[in-house]
C-alpha cells in the first residue's frame, strides 16, 4: 500500500483518510483470528514500551489497550492520575517531560480535557492514542464500532445508525458518527432537547421520539451512557423520566427486534437508565462483541502507527 | 517488469518447468511420507499458491494433505522491516490440528532464511507439530540464519544486488514464471 | 536646556478628515511641539533630520481597554513593560482596567496607580476604577473618591454586574458624576464554563461553548438600564452582528451610547482557534466569519464608535495548558494597528482617517481628552508607519512581557518604525 503514508499519532477520526480506515479495520480481522488460538500473543512489539496515561478512570478501556498491547508482547504500564492531585497545566508540561525521559514507544491517554492528547503529541516522539479527551474525541472506539457494524452489515454503506442519548457531552457520539458518516452510514440522533446540541454535524438528523425513530428503520440502535458524572447542571428531569422518554424498554425492544435490528452500547451500561437488563439479552445485542473487537481493533492501531525514533 | 525498470531479465523457468518442478517436489514428498499425518502450510503471498499447486500434485499421486495458510508478518523481526511499507494483514487459516502432526511449510523463494524463522515462531504459536519440513520452489542462497529446505525445486546462484521475482497466474498480472532480474 | 528641533522629512501625514495623506515635512521643536508643518521645510544645522520617505505619520492611538496587571500581576506585565508594548504598536496613551490585584475601587488606589503611571514618561496611562467593591458585583465602590481623582471611567472590568438592580443604582448613581461606566457583557450563568463560542466549531472540537446570546441577552439588559436612568454607557469588545444591531437601535433611540470592537473581531472568527489554539481564546470569544463582517460593517456605518484592543496578558506557562482551562485573552496593543492596516488600509477597505478616528480620536473624546492631530501648535504625539516594510510577528519582537497572541508565526505588510512623544 504505497500510498498510505506512516503516521504516528491516532488523535480523531475527523483527520483519518479513508484509505487509513480500510487500513486498520482489515488489519483488525487478522488479529480478531488470534483470539482463536491458544497462543493469543505474537511477538510483533516485543521490546516496546506502551504506557497507559489515564487521566480520568476507566477499567475497561484501559484494560482493552493493556490486552491489546499484551498480546502484541509489548512492555505495558499504567498509570492512572486521579484530578484531585492534578494541578492543571503544572502537571501536564511535567508529566510530558517525564513521558520525554521515558521514551515510551506508544502513550494511550484518556484526558478529562480536549486537547491534551495532540499537546502531548506534539511534545514527544512517541505514538500517541487518544483514548478519549474531554467531549472531543474517541477513536479506536468509533473504530470497533465500524467493525462491529461491517461484520453484519457487509453492504454497509446506505444502511442506518440510530444514535440515541446525550450526544452534547459524547465523544464517542462525535467520534462514531463522523467515521460512519465517512464510511456512508446514514446517521440520525434521538434525545432530549437539551442534550441534542444545535451545532452537532449536519448529518446527524435530529429525529424526535421513537416513534419517529423506528419508521426511519435503522439498521442498529445505538444506545449512548447517559453521562451522570460528567455533566454540570441538570439536563433533565429525573432518571425515571430518562428511562420512560428515552430508555430501550420492553416495548421498544420488541420493535427493535420485528425491524431485525441491532444494539450497540460502548459501555459501561447503566441499567435501568438507557437501558434494560431484558435488553442486555437481546439475541442481536453487539455489546459484547464490540469489547472482542475493541481488543482487535486496538492491536491493528498499535500494530499500525509509527513512532518517531528521532525526537526527545 | 515495471518494479524495476532498469534491469536486465532472464527466464530460469518458465510455466511447463515450474510444473515439472513441482511434480518432481511431491515425488519426493511421497516417498518420504507415504502414510503420514502431515500438512503443508503456505506462506503469503505466493508461498500459498504454491503449497495449492503441490496439494493438487500429491492429491494426484493419492495423498490429500490438507493446506493451510499463514501470515508471517506479525512475527518478522526489524531486519524484514521497511519503515515506509504498511504492512496488511492477512488471515492465517490453520483450521486443523497440528498436534502430533508434521507441517511441510513452503515458500516460493528462500533467500536470507528470515521469513521461514518467522514462520516457524508463527507456526507453533497454533500448536505443537511433531516434525516441520520445508519445501521451496527456488533457493537464491545467501542465507542469515541456520535453515535449509529439505525440498527444493530449483537452486539459482545469485549475486546480492539480484532479484528472484517469481509470478503465478493466480496471483499476478506479469507472465507466469521464475525471473532473474539484474539490475543496471 | 532644550533639545534639538527635529525634522521629520518627506513623510506622508494622515488626518481624520480626509482620506487623503498629505505629503508634508513635520518640523517638532525643542520642547516636543509641533512648530511648523509643510512641503520642503528648512533644517537648520542643528536640526536631527529623520528621513520618512514613504512613510506615514499618523496621530498616536488611544486605548480605552488596556489590562496592565500592575499591581498584583507583574509576572504577565507592568506597567513599565505596558507602555513600552503600546508605544511599540503606535498607541500614546491609554486606559487601565482596574481588575488589578487589589482591584482599584477606591481614591487612595487610583492615586496609588497614577502614581505609578506618572513615572512612566512618554504615553499617557489613565487608571480607570471599579463600578462595585472588589468587582463582586453587590455594593457600589467608593465613586466620589476615584471621580475625584479624575478617573476617565468606572468598570468591573471582563467582569458584568450580575444583579440588574444593582446594575440599575450604580447607573442611576454614576449619572449624577457624569462618569462614564463601561460594561463588559456577559451573562454568568450562560457562559459558565464555555472555552470558546457556541456553535459547530465547539461541537467539532468537543469544547464546552458560551453562546452569543450570553453577550447579547447582557448587552439588551444594559442598553434598557441605560435608557431608564440616561447614564452615559459604553459598551465594551462587541462581538456579535446582534449586539452591534442592538446598539445600533439603541443610537436611533437617542441613547447615550458608545461601542467598541477588538481587531481581533474584525479579522478572526472561530475557526481560527484551529487546533487548539489558546492564544485564539479570548473572552469574549471569537465569533462567526458573519459577525466579522457585521462588526467591520458597523465600524464603517458610526454604529461603532472606537476600536479597543482588550490588551489582557498571560504567561506562556499560563496559554500553554490544555484549551479549556487556559485562561482568555492575549496581549494585543502591539498588533492592532498593524492587523488593521494589513487587513483593511492597504487593501482600502478603508483608510488612515478611519483608523484615526476610531483608535485616536472618538476615545479620547469619549473621555474628555483633546485629540492629538498632527498641527502646527499641538504637542507632537504620533507614530511613524513604513507601509512598505513587513513585520513578522515573533515571540522576540514583542515588548510586553508576555508574548501571547494568535498572530505570531506571520507575517503582516508594514510596521510602526518609531512612535513620538514630545
Amino acid at each position: 500500500m504505497k500510498d498510505l503514508l506512516p503516521r504516528k499519532d491516532l488523535l480523531d477520526i475527523e483527520g483519518l483518510t479513508l484509505p487509513e480506515i480500510e487500513h486498520v479495520l482489515a488489519n483488525a480481522v487478522p488479529f480478531k483470528q488470534l483470539f482463536q488460538r491458544s497462543v493469543k500473543k505474537v511477538p510483533t512489539l516485543r521490546g516496546k514500551t506502551v504506557l497507559n496515561l489515564f487521566y480520568e478512570p476507566s477499567t475497561r478501556t484501559s484494560t482493552s489497550f493493556e490486552v491489546a498491547a499484551n498480546r502484541l508482547s509489548a512492555d505495558v504500564t499504567n498509570f492512572t492520575i486521579s484530578s484531585s492531585s492534578v494541578v492543571k497545566g503544572e502537571s501536564l508540561l511535567d508529566t510530558i517531560e517525564t513521558l520525554q525521559a521515558m521514551r515510551s514507544d506508544y502513550v494511550v491517554i484518556r484526558h478529562q480535557a480536549a486537547g491534551v492528547p495532540g499537546i502531548v503529541a506534539r511534545h514527544t516522539g512517541a505514538s500517541v492514542i487518544n483514548a478519549g479527551d474531554g467531549y472531543h474525541a474517541h477513536p479506536t472506539q468509533a473504530l470497533l464500532d465500524a467493525m462491529t457494524f461491517r461484520e453484519v452489515y457487509p453492504d454497509f454503506a446506505g444502511r442506518k445508525l440510530l444514535i440515541v442519548g446525550d450526544v452534547l457531552h459524547s465523544r464517542v457520539a462525535r467520534s462514531t458518527s463522523t467515521l460512519f458518516h465517512k464510511l456512508g452510514i446514514e446517521v440520525a440522533v434521538l434525545g432530549p432537547g437539551s442534550l441534542i446540541p444545535a451545532g452537532r454535524h449536519d448529518f446527524m438528523q435530529r429525529l424526535h421520539t421513537w416513534d419517529e425513530a423506528f419508521d426511519w428503520k435503522p439498521d442498529a440502535v445505538y444506545l449512548l451512557r447517559v453521562q451522570l458524572e460528567r455533566q454540570e447542571g441538570q439536563f433533565f428531569p429525573s432518571i425515571g423520566e430518562y428511562h420512560k422518554m428515552y430508555g430501550m424498554n420492553t416495548d421498544r425492544l420488541v420493535r427493535l427486534r420485528q425491524l431485525g435490528a441491532y444494539l450497540m452500547h460502548p459501555g459501561p451500561v447503566n441499567r435501568g437508565v438507557e437501558i434494560t437488563d431484558e435488553a442486555m439479552r437481546y439475541e442481536k445485542s453487539l455489546i459484547s462483541t464490540q469489547v472482542e473487537n475493541g481488543i482487535a481493533v486496538r492491536m491493528a492501531v498499535l500494530h499500525w502507527l509509527q513512532p518517531d525514533t528521532s525526537k526527545d | 517488469m515495471s518494479e524495476f525498470p532498469q534491469a536486465t531479465t532472464e527466464t530460469i523457468l518458465d510455466p511447463a518447468a515450474i510444473e515439472e518442478a513441482i511434480a518432481v517436489l511431491a515425488d519426493n514428498i511421497a516417498k518420504r511420507h507415504p502414510s503420514d499425518l502431515v500438512a503443508l502450510v503456505g506462506i503469503f503471498t505466493r508461498g500459498v499458491v504454491f503449497a495449492q499447486r503441490l496439494g493438487l500434485a500429491l492429491a494426484a499421486r493419492g495423498l490429500h494433505f490438507p493446506v493451510g495458510t499463514l501470515d508471517t508478518s506479525l512475527y518478522r523481526d526489524d531486519f524484514d522491516q521497511h519503515a515506509s511499507e504498511l504492512p496488511r494483514l492477512n488471515s492465517s487459516d490453520i483450521s486443523f490440528v497440528l498436534d502430533d502432526a508434521t507441517v511441510i511449510l513452503c515458500d516460493e523463494v528462500i533467500y536470507t532464511g528470515r521469513t521461514i524463522r518467522a514462520a516457524l515462531d508463527g507456526l507453533m504459536d497454533y500448536g505443537r507439530p511433531a516434525k516441520i519440513e520445508l519445501a521451496v520452489l527456488v533457493d537464491r542462497g545467501h542465507r542469515e540464519l541456520p535453515i535449509q529446505p529439505d525440498y527444493t525445486g530449483h537452486i539459482v546462484p545469485t549475486t546480492a544486488t539480484q532479484y528472484v521475482k517469481v509470478y503465478f497466474r493466480e496471483t499476478d498480472t506479469h507472465d507466469e514464471g521464475v525471473f532473474l532480474l539484474t539490475p543496471a | 536646556m532644550k533639545s534639538p528641533q527635529r525634522l521629520y522629512k518627506n513623510g506622508l501625514v494622515a488626518r481624520s478628515d480626509s482620506r487623503e495623506l498629505l505629503s508634508s515635512d513635520v518640523l517638532v521643536d525643542g520642547d516636543g511641539r509641533i512648530a511648523a508643518v509643510g512641503p520642503h521645510l528648512k533644517a537648520d544645522p542643528n536640526t536631527e533630520v529623520i528621513d520618512c520617505t514613504g512613510c506615514v505619520l499618523v496621530p498616536g492611538m488611544f486605548d480605552l481597554h488596556v489590562h496592565a496587571r500592575e499591581p498584583g500581576g507583574e509576572h504577565k506585565e507592568t506597567l513599565a513593560t505596558c507602555a513600552a508594548a503600546a508605544l511599540h504598536g503606535g498607541v500614546t496613551g491609554l486606559v487601565l482596567m482596574p481588575d488589578t490585584t487589589p482591584p482599584i475601587d477606591t481614591g487612595h488606589l487610583v492615586k496609588s496607580v497614577q502614581d505609578l503611571a506618572d513615572d512612566i514618561t512618554g504615553i499617557t496611562m489613565l487608571p480607570a476604577g471599579c463600578l462595585t467593591k472588589g468587582r463582586a458585583g453587590t455594593e457600589l465602590a467608593s465613586f466620589s473618591g476615584m471621580v475625584s481623582r479624575g478617573v476617565p471611567l468606572l468598570t468591573d472590568a471582563d467582569r458584568t454586574v450580575p444583579c440588574p438592580a444593582v446594575m440599575r443604582r450604580c447607573l442611576e448613581y454614576a449619572r449624577d458624576f457624569d462618569v462614564l461606566v463601561a460594561t463588559h457583557g456577559d451573562t454568568p450563568a450562560l457562559s459558565r464554563g464555555g472555552a470558546m463560542n457556541e456553535g459547530r466549531t465547539s461541537y467539532s472540537l468537543g469544547l464546552p461553548g458560551n453562546p452569543a446570546i450570553s453577550q447579547e441577552i447582557a448587552i439588551d439588559r444594559d442598553l434598557r438600564l441605560a435608557a431608564l436612568t440616561g447614564a452615559r454607557l459604553h459598551l465594551q469588545q462587541i462581538s456579535t452582528a446582534a449586539g452591534a444591531r442592538a446598539v445600533s437601535r439603541a443610537k436611533e433611540d437617542g441613547l447615550a451610547i458608545s461601542a467598541e470592537v477588538s481587531a481581533h473581531h474584525l479579522v478572526l472568527d472561530e475557526t481560527d482557534i484551529g487546533d487548539y489554539q489558546s492564544h485564539a481564546k479570548t473572552d469574549p470569544p471569537l465569533r462567526l466569519a458573519a459577525d466579522k463582517k457585521a462588526l467591520l460593517a458597523r465600524l464603517l456605518d458610526g454604529t461603532i464608535d472606537l476600536i479597543a484592543s482588550d490588551h489582557s496578558p498571560h504567561t506562556e506557562f499560563e496559554k500553554s495548558s490544555d484549551f479549556a482551562s487556559a485562561p482568555a485573552g492575549f496581549s494585543g496593543l502591539e498588533t492592532t494597528v498593524l492587523v488593521l492596516f494589513d487587513q483593511f488600509i492597504k487593501s482600502g477597505r478603508f483608510g488612515w482617517d478611519l483608523l484615526i478616528q476610531k483608535y485616536a480620536d472618538a476615545p479620547r473624546a469619549l473621555i474628555g481628552l483633546p485629540k492629538v492631530p498632527i498641527s502646527v501648535g499641538a504637542r507632537a504625539e504620533f507614530f511613524i508607519f513604513d507601509p512598505a516594510a513587513r513585520t513578522a510577528v515573533e515571540k522576540s519582537w514583542f515588548r510586553s512581557r508576555s508574548p501571547v497572541n494568535p498572530f505570531i508565526g506571520r507575517d503582516f505588510a508594514g510596521a510602526v518604525r518609531e512612535t513620538v512623544v514630545g
